[in-house]
């Protein structure tokens, strides 16, 4: 018998022993911020399906502020207040809930200029650009003949273009789209926006769209220095599979990386060669720091340009098994395409790609009139054994790239130039995206890379069925990756951009001038702070400030009235808000920044005193910041009052 | 036969009989997303573990579904595990050294014969692959080892006997021994 | 008497504690202006105004500016009479201070309440720090003047 143990126990000498979680010794150091001090870096998190932003401290991982984007949030009262609700029309009526997806920088030279970031919907196809100075969003924007915007939001060198492509091909919008499901191959389209970005204003428009045969487009990144001018979009489902595509779309040992001449494609649409499709209906959404209110615009046209009518617009590089990360390195000459299905990476090189398509050095057979390089003629090579399952590339200044690994849940680090594999750590678990800071830029700043884990059993304190996601922060300064810090993340972090603390803290908004202030309904100062009646819609102009709100006794009110409080923030110091809310509004609070007007919508349902008070601690008499509100029958002869203080 | 071989034919007979409910071996998985490891176990009559999550791993790869009703060894195992049970006791009831000659090489065969069933539903399902699987890797096979360990893309699969197996193997071994030592005095008296 | 006991002792372990957060608070950031209280002029206050040249007459027109901003700025606390409302009322504020203290203190006030003794006096009766409302030299200028005016210069 004891030999029997014996045996049994040697068997389980031989089982390799697990990773562990080994972290340095001094991780602890170097990612502690002391008090009072700041993090190096902003990071801006894609919350997936939440719907937001979120921004994060680098080193420390300390959260700062969650953006709202795609999602309403009564925190904030966006979406719930008369002013945000425009941010989330589209052409099929409100959308209080999007999938937000990805993140990029606005680029000037390649470089992060920390004017904006912008982000894409996943479900109802949107993109949207988000104020640095404020850390709000300023403009969202529909796209249409799209299916589901998971291509997006990546930029141009110089955010001369937001791209925006459809992860499902549909057929495009109109009254001909009502046809078969299996009628993909013939009728469904892929359609590539290209959204111009104003250097100044920011301001979207859709400028064109290219339009392809069916494929799903996964990821993309604008060529950069040497391939400015190119954008290259990973493919899959050329099997054009309509149903079961866990399955159907995973036949072909090759996808295509697209390679896209845009510089060529803005030509052809200067020049007046696109066509002007009037059959699509799409929201523009701006919000206007002066009137601190959003409006939101139907359009009807977009010109779209169908890449089989040119033969230079458009070439598809095959790829291995179902690309999902198209990365383009630092220099702009290597693209990696990650065959999430496939052992190896290819790597392709922008000259060769140059050399093959001047040689037309091309299959026998286009696909859908789209002539495809021969796969060696574009490859520089291939990285043999890299892990299971690579997804996402990004890259350092020193000639390395770092790629992530579902299946095999590891970050590899290899050398683009000779493709060599140089260092592996394992991520907890399952990582998806990674971001290393500046790492789709022309120049990374480096240092930090965070994996983002899509699984985190056992990491962190169990809180039932749903657990966070999480971010692991490794040290990339040296040889070899260290992990330094996990930290759980808002919903799920799809990708992210760090932008150095000194481009970003100087210039955030302190304060809202109440001067500047245009809002219709803004309350220029307690004397003018009234209630105004016109039929059954009533008006109340109140001010904020500590610690009183005025007017805080108001009668007249009848039922069946529709009531909106248009409350004016008159304090002008840095990080005094002032909350309102009042009891059994179906509808959130307000908070109102100072110098800002904000409107909240209440419709009585019954007779009596409706208490409203200030829901941000505000100063030491903050729990006295509070008022009465009187609700009368309909046609009852209370007339309106309204005062602080002394009637 | 000696008294003490009896006592352990007997012992060993008992100990035959429990293993029918128990589990006989064990495949353990382990991979970066599943640091609590994965394991399928195999009884006499079932399989038990996390059957259903690997077969939702499974799938990726086109391997075909586990289900116990596929195996008619889930039938007849007990059956046969029962059998050699009660000829152990009997055999140690009976104590006739001809018997114990008898039981020790049938149960070698059955060791060998279950043995080579289980590496041939190892091969069948490490090669026998859906070609449409989405993830297919040229030229790799998913057999996990017989015994001992080996590494399935980023699954290391660990397969060894579990209690059930162990009692099994402690049977034969304790067989082996009672067969020797019955045999050894005999031998010796011939040569004398 | 025995809660009025109570109250004070509450009352001295709440100074006790906000004076020793306040040190710590002075230790570790080095931020904080190195002045410390012996430097201050209660008669100038503290801020960039050193010397403001007010004239004997009122510039009516810098006056009513002035009313402008104090209406949207100021009014929500103060009176421009004597009553107290969560300010004190401002009349014969532009006589009982120097012009400068006035001008450094509502563009400055968060320091000037820290140091000043009739600040911190005026504090623990209103019990509400006076905010910074963002002015602008010329903002407070014209407010000077605004309560010239309101003190019955013409």
């Amino acid at each position: 018998m004891a030999a029997v143990a014996a045996v049994s126990l040697s068997f389980n000498a031989c089982r390799p022993k697990g990773a562990g979680s080994a972290v340095s010794g001094n991780a602890a150091q170097r990612t502690y911020v002391p008090p009072g001090q700041y993090d190096e870096f902003y990071t801006f998190t894609s919350g997936g399906f939440s719907g937001q932003m979120s921004v994060y401290g680098l080193p420390s991982g300390r959260l700062f502020r969650v953006i709202p984007v795609f999602s309403v949030d009564p925190e904030k009262a966006w979406g719930f207040s008369e002013e945000t609700k425009p941010m989330l029309m589209t052409s099929h009526g409100f959308v209080p809930w999007d999938d937000l997806h990805h993140i990029e920088s606005s680029f000037t030279d390649g470089m992060p200029d920390g004017k904006w970031m912008f982000a894409n919907s996943n479900n109802t196809p949107r993109l949207a650009r988000i104020d640095l100075t404020t850390f709000r969003t300023a403009e969202i924007i529909e796209i249409p003949n799209t299916g589901g915007n998971h291509c997006s939001p990546f930029t141009t060198e110089n955010s001369e273009y937001v791209i925006a492509a459809t992860r499902f091909s549909v057929p495009p919008d109109g009254p001909e789209s009502d046809v078969p499901i299996d009628s993909y191959k013939e009728n469904f389209k892929g359609h590539i926006s290209f959204v111009s970005v104003d250097k100044e204003t920011g301001e979207f428009d859709i400028a064109f769209q290219l339009k392809t045969p069916g494929l799903n487009f996964d990821l993309s990144s604008a060529g950069k220095g040497v391939s400015n001018g190119w954008l290259f979009i990973s493919c899959y489902n050329s099997e054009q599979a309509h149903t079961l595509q866990e399955v159907n779309s995973s036949q072909n040992d090759k996808d295509f990386i697209m390679a896209i001449n845009w510089k060529k494609a803005e030509e052809y649409f200067k020049a007046g060669r696109g066509t002007v499709q009037t059959n699509v209906r799409y929201a523009h959404n701006k919000w206007d720091e002066h009137t601190h209110s959003a409006t939101s615009e139907i359009k009807t046209e977009v010109t779209v340009l169908d890449v089989a009518d040119f033969d230079d617009l458009a070439y598809l590089i095959p790829c291995p098994k179902s690309p999902h990360g198209a990365d383009v390195n630092p220099t702009g000459e290597y693209i990696v395409g990650s065959g999430k299905l496939a052992a190896l990476i290819p790597v392709f090189s922008f000259a060769k790609l140059q050399d093959a398509i001047a040689n037309k050095d091309f299959e026998g057979e286009k696909y859908g009139g789209i002539p495809v390089v021969k796969y060696e003629s574009a490859l520089h090579g291939e990285v043999q054994k890299p892990g299971l399952g690579p997804l996402h590339t990004e890259f350092d200044a020193k000639g390395n790239a770092y790629t992530s690994f579902f299946v095999s849940s590891e970050v590899v680090k290899w050398n683009v130039e000779s493709l060599e594999v140089l260092d592996r750590q394992p991520t907890y678990y399952s990582v998806g995206h990674l971001m290393v800071a500046g790492g789709n830029s022309k120049n990374p700043y480096g240092k930090y890379l965070v994996a983002y884990n899509k699984i985190t059993k056992d990491r962190f304190l169990p809180t039932g069925p749903e657990l966070c996601h999480s971010a692991q922060l490794f040290d990339i300064s040296g040889d070899k990756m260290e992990l330094l810090l996990d930290f759980p993340t808002i919903g799920e972090p799809h990708y992210a951009q760090s932008i150095p603390a000194d481009m970003l803290m100087d210039k955030s908004l302190k304060i809202y001038d109440i001067n500047a202030n245009q809002h219709p309904h803004k309350t220029n100062g307690e004397a003018e702070a009234r209630v105004e009646r016109d039929g059954n819609i009533v008006r109340v102009y109140m001010t904020t400030i500590r610690s009183h709100l005025t007017p805080d006794v108001i009668e007249g009110i009848q039922l069946g009235d529709e009531v909106y409080f248009h409350v004016t923030n008159i304090e002008q110091d840095w990080d005094m808000p002032h909350g309102f809310a009042i009891k059994g509004a179906n509808n959130s609070e307000l908070l109102i920044m100072p110098g800002e007007t904000t409107t909240l919508k209440w419709v009585p349902d019954r007779v009596g005193i409706f208490p409203f008070y200030c829901t941000d601690f505000c100063s030491a008499l903050h729990q006295e910041m509070s008022g009465y509100v009187r609700v009368s029958p309909k046609g009852s002869n209370v007339p309106i009052t309204a005062y602080t203080g002394t009637k | 036969m000696k008294s003490l071989h009896r006592a352990i034919l007997v012992i060993s007979g008992l100990a035959l009989l429990a293993v029918i409910i128990l589990p006989i071996w064990r495949i353990e998985l382990d991979a970066a997303q599943y640091p609590e490891g994965l394991e399928l176990l195999i009884y006499s009559y079932k399989l038990d573990g996390h059957v259903d999550i690997i077969n939702g791993l499974n799938h990726y790869i086109g391997m075909k579904v586990l289900r116990a009703d596929d195996f008619i060894e889930f039938t007849v195992l007990p059956y046969l595990v029962g059998i050699y049970g009660l000829a152990f006791i009997l055999v140690g009831l009976v104590g006739r050294r001809r018997w114990l000659y008898v039981l020790f090489g049938a149960f070698l065969l059955f060791g060998i014969v279950a043995m080579v069933d289980f590496w041939r539903w190892l091969y069948e399902y490490g090669h026998d692959l859906d070609p449409t699987a989405p993830i297919q890797v040229p030229g790799m096979a998913y057999q996990p080892p017989l015994i001992g360990f080996k590494q399935l893309l980023n699954f290391g699969a660990f397969s060894i006997p579990d209690i059930g197996g162990w009692i099994f193997i402690s049977c034969g071994v304790l067989l082996a021994y009672c067969v020797y030592a019955e045999w050894r005095p005999l031998k010796a008296k011939q040569i004398s | 008497m025995k809660k009025l006991l109570v109250l004070l002792t509450l009352g001295i372990a709440l100074y006790a504690c906000s004076q020793g957060g306040k040190q710590n608070n002075d230790n570790n950031t080095a931020v904080r202006s190195a002045a410390n209280p012996e430097d201050y002029d209660p008669t100038r206050g503290e801020g960039k105004f050193d010397n403001v040249d007010v004239g004997e007459q009122l510039d009516v027109a810098m006056a009513q500016e002035g009313k402008v901003i104090a209406d949207l700025k100021c009014a929500s606390c103060h009176k421009y009479t004597d009553e107290r409302l969560v300010g004190p009322g401002w009349a014969g504020v532009s006589e009982k201070h120097r012009p400068e203290w006035i001008m450094n203190f509502i563009t400055n006030p968060d320091p000037m309440i820290d140091k000043d003794p009739e600040l911190q006096a005026q504090l623990e009766i209103c019990l509400v720090r006076m905010p910074n409302q963002n002015l602008s030299d010329e903002d407070a200028r014209q407010i000077l003047e605004f309560m010239r005016q309101n003190d019955g210069l013409k």
